[in-house]
């Protein structure tokens, strides 16, 4: 696709416009590039490195097995499973270095204090097991290319010479390959296979090469999105437990701090009250009247304040603050909580809420009885709220239901809707608890 | 009247311990926490004592805890519990024992002094004291229910009242009624929650926790 030029009209010069390589350098050429080099030197050298790896590995796994009885014989496991992961990393050194494959470490084992969390920890190593299973696969295959690389090797470096070298010097048979030849256009045949053996070399050794790249990449690396998820989803479940727990501190503080000095300053302001009852002192007593009532409504708000940080019914669990929820707000609601177990607080305060905004919601549209039910089967908790008002409720962006999947998402929970129009309404939020 | 104070607050201990003495009445100990109150209360035997729900270590519902455990070793041994929230939970089990001398107060009525004082006052001699909070929680919680069903609207209003403890003529004089009416009201109150005819403050009570039970 070439475009047309026109007279007059510089083109930039792009990488498209280079040149082609002459044709005897692009067949030759790859045998003398210094990748075909490295390639050809690792599979020469792997072999012997995977076969030494895995027979020190097995020796050392072995020995740790059979001396399990013993307490030694788990640190032996250990030791080995920990060589693997050596092992591991220096093949990987070895295939950024000939290879350039360049995999990122697999994530450290978590030390834990102790002997036995140590031996845990390390024996549960995947990275170790992920080795040995590199080495094992590779076995087969490493033979595989270097008998291939052997022998075409010799083939090449005995055919090709054969034409030029062998034959003008009276040989018509060579003691490899059955090369035999007793006229010019078989020894030249001989030698062209040679060269083709040859010149194919490095693509040969490219594409043993590329199978080991593979492996390397797979099973020696950190299996990155895995990890980078499991990573992911321990930072994110410490953030909303964190976020969890500064609410809750910062409700007690209001609750030890603000709200009981409000209530002292309300009751003393209520004593004096009483106190000036019987005095001639309009303009105080106004004041300290004006002062009391301004302490009650600001106990109220705080009150309500405090609610919507995190209400203290929670401490008692879901159903008592769902009950108290559903008693203060005066809806017209029922609720059913059935759980075996507690859930983590984090998780609590999202349900809660996700419970109150529904409620609302359905309380607003509704105007008959909603039911609620918080149920857990099989390390999922489910929140269904149910009415059979209008119906026709959907999943709108910035809308209430949307902030409620929103909350859930934080924690992987799911928030579906049935609410055909004319009724009855379903929503299920589903939340994976931990096991 | 002797009482005793329970609350981990220090500023609200003061003050009670204040506005107590200042009215003359003697305040025998203040203590921080639930074990503390169970052995002033064994040591002193006040006639009332004034509990947080919310005390040491927990911070969740101590306060109850204790309460009901004293309450149990003697029944109807008075106890103000207060609170900074009302949970129909709570009130629940606290008159599950039925054994009368309970409060269970918002610490906001504090600021009422006269009011505060006199609930106080009524459960040591044995009444029964509700936060009008609790009350109205207890009447949306069990809206549903067929005892209510049954009940007029000024029937429930005169049960609210009776379920914070207030007298026949407390509730006459609040609702602009004569004694006489407010006695219908609450003779057909009894009726329709099939109460049967027994000491009148303790079928009041009953009235009451027909409706936590329900």
């Amino acid at each position: 696709m070439g475009r047309a030029r026109r007279p007059g009209h510089t083109d930039f010069v792009t990488s498209l416009d280079v040149p082609r390589p002459h044709l005897l350098r692009r067949v030759f050429g790859p045998l003398a590039a210094r990748d075909f080099w490295a390639e050809y030197a690792w599979l020469w050298l792997s072999g012997p490195l995977t076969l030494f790896s895995l027979l020190s590995f097995f020796v050392l796994l072995a020995l740790g097995l059979s001396l399990t009885p013993v307490l030694f014989g788990f640190l032996v496991l250990a030791g080995a499973i920990h060589y693997a992961r050596g092992l591991g990393a220096a093949h990987r050194g070895l295939a950024k270095a000939l290879l350039g494959v360049s995999v990122p470490a697999p994530r450290r084992p978590e030390l834990k204090p102790g002997l036995w969390a140590w031996v845990r920890a390390r024996v549960g190593d995947p990275a170790g097991w992920r080795t040995a299973g590199y080495l094992l696969l590779r076995l087969p295959l490493t033979f595989a290319g270097m008998l291939t690389m052997v022998t075409a090797t010799l083939y090449a470096l005995a055919a090709t010479p054969f034409a030029v070298f062998w034959f003008p010097m009276g040989e018509q048979r060579l003691p490899l390959f059955d090369i035999y030849a007793d006229n010019w256009a078989g020894a030249l045949a001989w030698s062209a296979s040679g060269l083709l053996v040859l010149v194919a070399l490095p693509w040969v050794t490219h594409a043993f090469v590329a199978l080991d790249r593979l492996l390397v990449v797979g099973l020696l690396g950190t299996r990155e999105l895995s990890e980078r998820v499991r990573d992911l989803e321990a930072s994110r479940a410490t953030a909303v437990e964190d976020s969890a727990l500064r609410l809750r501190r910062i409700e007690r503080d209001l609750h030890d701090g603000a709200q009981a000095q409000l209530v002292a300053l309300a009751m003393k302001l209520g004593l004096a009250k009483d106190e000036l009852e019987d005095l001639d002192l309009p303009q105080v007593k106004q004041l300290v009247t004006a002062a009391h009532a301004n302490a009650k409504q600001a106990l109220t708000e705080l009150r309500d304040l405090a609610r919507g940080i995190h209400p203290a019914a929670l401490d008692a669990g879901l159903d008592v603050a769902l009950a108290t929820l559903v008693a203060t707000s005066g809806m017209d609601a029922r609720v059913a909580v059935d759980l075996p177990r507690r859930p983590p607080p984090s998780l609590e305060t999202i349900v809660y809420f996700s419970a109150a905004e529904l409620l609302t919601n359905a309380a607003k549209h509704s105007g008959s009885t909603t039911y609620v039910e918080v149920t857990e089967e099989r390390d999922v908790l489910w929140l269904r709220v149910r009415d059979r008002g209008r119906g026709g409720a959907r999943l709108v962006p910035g809308g209430g239901l949307a902030g409620v999947a929103e909350r859930l998402r934080t924690v992987d929970g799911e928030l579906t809707v049935v609410s055909p129009v004319g009724g009855p309404t379903e929503v299920t939020a589903r939340v994976p608890l931990p096991r | 009247m002797r009482i005793v104070i329970a609350e981990d607050s220090t500023i609200l201990r003061q003050g009670l311990v204040e506005l107590l003495t200042f009215r003359g009445h003697e305040v025998v100990a203040a203590v921080k926490d639930a074990d503390a109150l169970r052995a002033a209360v064994e040591e002193n035997t006040p006639d009332v004592s004034i509990v947080d729900i919310r005390m040491p270590p927990t911070h969740t519902d101590e306060g109850l805890r204790a309460a009901i455990s004293l309450r149990r070793e003697s029944p109807g041994r008075a106890i103000l519990l207060f609170s900074q929230y009302v949970e129909t939970k709570y009130a629940a089990e606290l008159l599950a024992d039925r054994a009368g001398g309970v409060g269970y107060l918002l610490k906001d009525r504090v600021a009422e002094v006269s009011d505060f004082l006199d609930a106080l006052r009524r459960v040591a001699d044995g009444e029964t004291v509700l936060d009008p909070e609790v009350v109205s929680q207890l009447f949306s919680a069990t809206r549903q229910t067929d005892a209510l069903a049954g009940l007029t609207p000024r029937e429930r209003e005169v049960l609210g009242l009776m379920a914070e403890g207030r007298s026949n003529s407390a509730i006459a004089a609040e609702l602009f009624l004569s004694a006489g009416s407010v006695e219908k009201y609450v003779t057909s109150i009894f009726g329709k929650l099939g109460l049967p005819p027994s000491e009148g403050d303790n079928r009041r009570v009953l009235a009451v926790l027909r409706y936590l039970d329900s």
